[in-house]
């Protein structure tokens, strides 16, 4: 007879097919397709039936010679995610020009007072200044006034212009003087006032302006006036030019969002946790309260509504009521968004710090005979609900060769990572925690600042290159690859994914470190953390050292990079990791479709 | 049914007669603040132009008949302006800018081919009278370009400037994002005719096997001091 083990998973269906023959199995043909409707309800079939054909005509079989479906019995887990950036910059007087232009001119540090160009030439001998350059004045029509004001002994300290014009400016001046340019509002600049404008040499950063004592020491501050001024330096960290201006009033503020708190409750006893307080405490709290009985937000916040929205469709989905939706886990990471400064000269962008949440909930059973009747109906093959979907995948990761019992897996799927361990008398334990595939979505998205969702799965799923020449492209580690085609002009001194069809350039503000950096922390953030988390609550006496083997099997362990990072990280811990290869065929994919086939021989 | 071809060529016709008493009438859409101050231009030929070895290096081509039959481009944008914003652009970036009068071919793409090939970069630019820029690299192919800039009514000054940088940039070897420019669907029906007729002159200077020649530039306030630039 012909048996089809059918996966349904949180965002792929796939299809194991085997004619059985008493004892002896024969895999014929596996199929895969998008799962449609969420996991365990009845708009499964589609994506059941689309990922049947896909393997029957592999096999060159119909629908209709298949005897036996088995589905698994749905670990019923649903994961949302969100994020709340928890600070935020505001500048409620313009008391900084904190803004990275490609080029500034000069070097060095001014301090004087700020003045129009139109009012220099009555400035007096001595005088100590900053000139204030608007766009309607040209170049060389600037140079020459500043010029000629060195030349009567006016002391010009610095210059702030408009127009990208620093260097061109600074190249024709007597003296060597720092100069801001491209701030863009400069009518905003306060005129009178005494300011600093500092240029690092190319390569470098600027010193004075981004240490609080160095800002002090220019300003003459109290400790106390010190203390407040510690954002704009926070702000100018890292920027090859900066001007800070003191008004009598000014003020940058870094004010905290209240982004709600969440209450964790375990067996024992009940954590609150502000968001704010960022991903370590959070997670210390689940850790500590572990296995979690349930999680609320505060309601009205963001966390508030995350957690609402996840029992919601949970409720849905089994027709409970939502007041009996538990959340099991939650998993947060520390992220950084970049949000414009607000009250900011230059366009300044400043990186906030940002939490991201996943949280998962676990119901008591998901309506599998639903679509399993369903199924019958529709396709007309006889459908069976098997086993426990961490028993077929542990099954079906045997088949990998080079395993043996007691086996652990790590499935490293979409919305979930899961970690099974079966022992050699073939009991097994089981734990899913919140947060894959998905969050890393969510982290590079924000991170990179990009909209296009499927522009951040191509940056999660392919590696980095820069096009040189248009004959040569530099890959991520340092080697350079020859073409003997010209590539497309498009992508000419561009940032690119290597995709298997061809060069897709990035938006030109990415730069490669940056991508790359983004990319591989995302995934630690999240899969390393959770492969860790989940083994260790599988682990005999919770000890991760006790397991010998770890198989990875779902979808993210298809992934470049993810595999090679829980292997090295595993170790670490004398533990064996590696990528399965489900029936030495099919890689990491299809171990529970195989599993349901063999669990049924199996038991006979 | 009009026929067009007559049409096209009774208004080519009209233009032309109008050329002959006038520098091209520039609708007045102008109005930055750098154009009331005009800059001339002194260009001397000083030999054929050289492959150039430094890297450092960004080679501007200009037509065949660039700033000696029209000083202005189609929109009446002084050509020495236009010029100087684009050096100034990639002076800016810290790189310098080499001048090079291309005279087999008054094509605007072939021009930036021909000005990326001489350059020590490899980066070229290539401009038409009446304002048309490509940026090019010598290894692609003359037709193929990293940017055009086809419109060149809608052309500003600081569209100038933000292409000198570009220009300036790709020759770093960095990743610019292309200049923004404006869109405008009645450019085209407004200037086709003028376009054409500039062309025509452009093409007059064409002379076939006639190698680059290098030019020396300065720029001077219209009634005012001489300056290098």
């Amino acid at each position: 007879m012909i048996i089809a083990g059918v996966d349904i998973g949180n965002s792929t269906t796939e299809v194991a097919l085997a004619k059985v023959n008493g004892d002896e199995i024969r895999f014929l043909a596996s199929g895969i397709s998008n799962t449609t409707g969420i996991k365990g309800t009845p708009q499964n079939v589609e994506g059941v039936r689309h990922a049947l054909e896909d393997a029957v005509r592999k096999a060159n079989l119909t629908i209709k010679d298949i005897d036996l479906l088995r589905i698994n019995e749905a670990t019923p887990v649903i994961s949302d995610i969100a994020m709340e950036a928890i600070t935020e910059t505001i500048i409620t007087e313009s008391t900084m020009i904190g803004h990275n232009p490609t080029t500034p001119g000069g070097v060095g540090l001014g301090i004087g007072i700020t003045i129009p160009i139109f009012e220099l030439e009555k400035c007096k001998h001595g005088e100590e200044v900053i000139v204030v350059i608007p766009k309607n004045v040209d170049y060389e029509d600037a140079a020459k006034i500043i010029n000629n004001a060195f030349s009567k002994g006016v002391e010009v300290k610095g210059a702030i212009a408009q127009k990208d014009d620093g260097v061109l400016i600074a190249t024709r001046l007597q003296r060597r003087i720092p100069i801001v340019d491209e701030v863009k509002q400069i009518e905003k600049v306060p005129i009178g006032m005494l300011a600093c404008v500092e240029v690092a040499e190319p390569g470098y950063t600027i010193k004075t302006l981004s240490n609080p004592y160095g800002i002090a020491s220019v300003f003459n501050l109290t400790a106390e006036e010190t203390k407040n001024i510690v954002p704009v330096a926070r702000a100018l960290i890292g920027n090859r030019s900066a001007v800070v201006i003191r008004t009598p009033k000014g003020e940058v503020q870094e004010r905290k969002i209240p982004a709600g708190t969440l209450i964790i409750k375990g067996n024992n006893r009940t954590f609150t946790v502000d968001i704010e307080e960022g991903a370590e405490a959070i997670m210390s709290a689940v850790e500590s309260t572990w296995p979690l009985v349930d999680a609320k937000g505060t309601p009205g916040t963001n966390v508030g509504g995350l957690i609402a929205r996840i029992k919601e469709t949970m409720a849905d989905v089994t027709g409970q009521d939502s007041s009996n939706i538990q959340i099991q886990d939650v998993l947060a990471v520390d992220t950084l968004v970049r949000q414009k400064v607000k009250g900011g000269i230059a366009e300044e962008f400043s990186s906030e710090n940002a939490v991201a949440l996943a949280a998962m909930v676990k119901s008591s059973k998901l309506p599998m005979e639903k679509v399993a009747q369903k199924i019958e109906q529709e396709i007309g093959i006889a459908v069976e609900i098997a086993g426990i979907e961490a028993n077929m995948a542990i099954i079906g990761a045997l088949t990998t060769p080079g395993t043996e019992l007691p086996l652990a897996i790590l499935d490293l799927g979409g919305g979930s990572t899961d970690a099974a361990l079966m022992t050699k008398n073939g009991e097994v334990k089981s734990v899913h925690m919140a947060g894959a595939g998905e969050m890393v979505n969510m982290l590079i998205k924000t991170e990179l600042g990009i909209e296009d969702k499927y522009l951040v799965e191509d940056i999660k799923k392919y590696p980095v290159c820069r096009v040189e020449s248009l004959f040569s492209i530099r890959l991520e580690d340092g080697t350079v690859r020859f073409f003997k085609e010209p590539l497309d002009p498009r992508t000419f001194a561009r940032v690119c994914l290597l995709r298997e069809d061809g060069l897709l350039p990035l938006p030109p503000e990415l730069n490669m470190e940056k991508v790359i950096n983004v990319r591989r922390n995302a995934k630690r953030k999240v899969f390393v953390t959770n492969a860790l988390r989940a083994l260790s609550k599988v682990a005999p006496a919770g000890n991760i050292r006790l397991i010998d083997f770890v198989v990875m099997v779902g979808g993210s362990a298809l992934d470049f990079e993810i595999p090679e990072m829980i292997s090295d990280t595993l170790a670490g811990y004398g533990i064996v990791a590696g990528r399965g290869n489900i029936r030495n065929v099919e890689g990491p994919r299809n171990a529970v479709a195989t599993g349901l086939v063999l669990s049924r021989c199996k038991r006979k | 049914m009009v026929k067009t071809e007559s049409l096209v060529e009774q208004i080519v016709k009209e233009v032309l007669k109008k050329l002959e008493n006038v520098e091209i009438a520039a609708p007045a859409t102008q109005s930055s603040d750098d154009a009331n101050q005009e800059w001339e231009m002194i260009i001397e030929e000083i030999g054929e132009a050289k492959q150039g070895v430094n890297v450092d290096e960004v080679v501007i081509g200009v037509s065949p008949g660039f700033y000696i039959k029209f000083k202005k481009n189609i929109i009446g944008i002084p050509l020495g302006n236009i010029l100087r914003e684009i050096i100034s652009g990639i002076t800016e970036q810290g790189l310098k800018a080499r001048i090079v009068r291309v005279k087999h071919t008054a094509d605007v793409g072939f021009i930036a081919h021909t000005a990326a090939k001489l350059s020590g970069s490899g980066i070229g630019i290539g401009i038409q009278s009446r304002g048309t820029v490509a940026i090019h690299q010598k290894d692609l192919q003359p037709l193929n370009n990293l940017e055009l800039f086809p419109q060149c009514p809608v052309l500003t000054l600081e569209t100038y400037r933000a292409i000198g940088r570009n220009v300036a940039l790709y020759a770093k070897g960095e990743s610019p994002a292309p200049v923004p420019v404006q869109n405008d669907q009645m450019a085209r029906p407004k200037y086709q005719a003028i376009a054409a007729v500039m062309h025509n002159f452009e093409t007059k200077y064409v002379q076939t096997g006639a190698k680059p020649v290098e030019l020396k530039v300065s720029f001077a306030r219209k009634g005012g001091n001489k300056s290098d630039r």
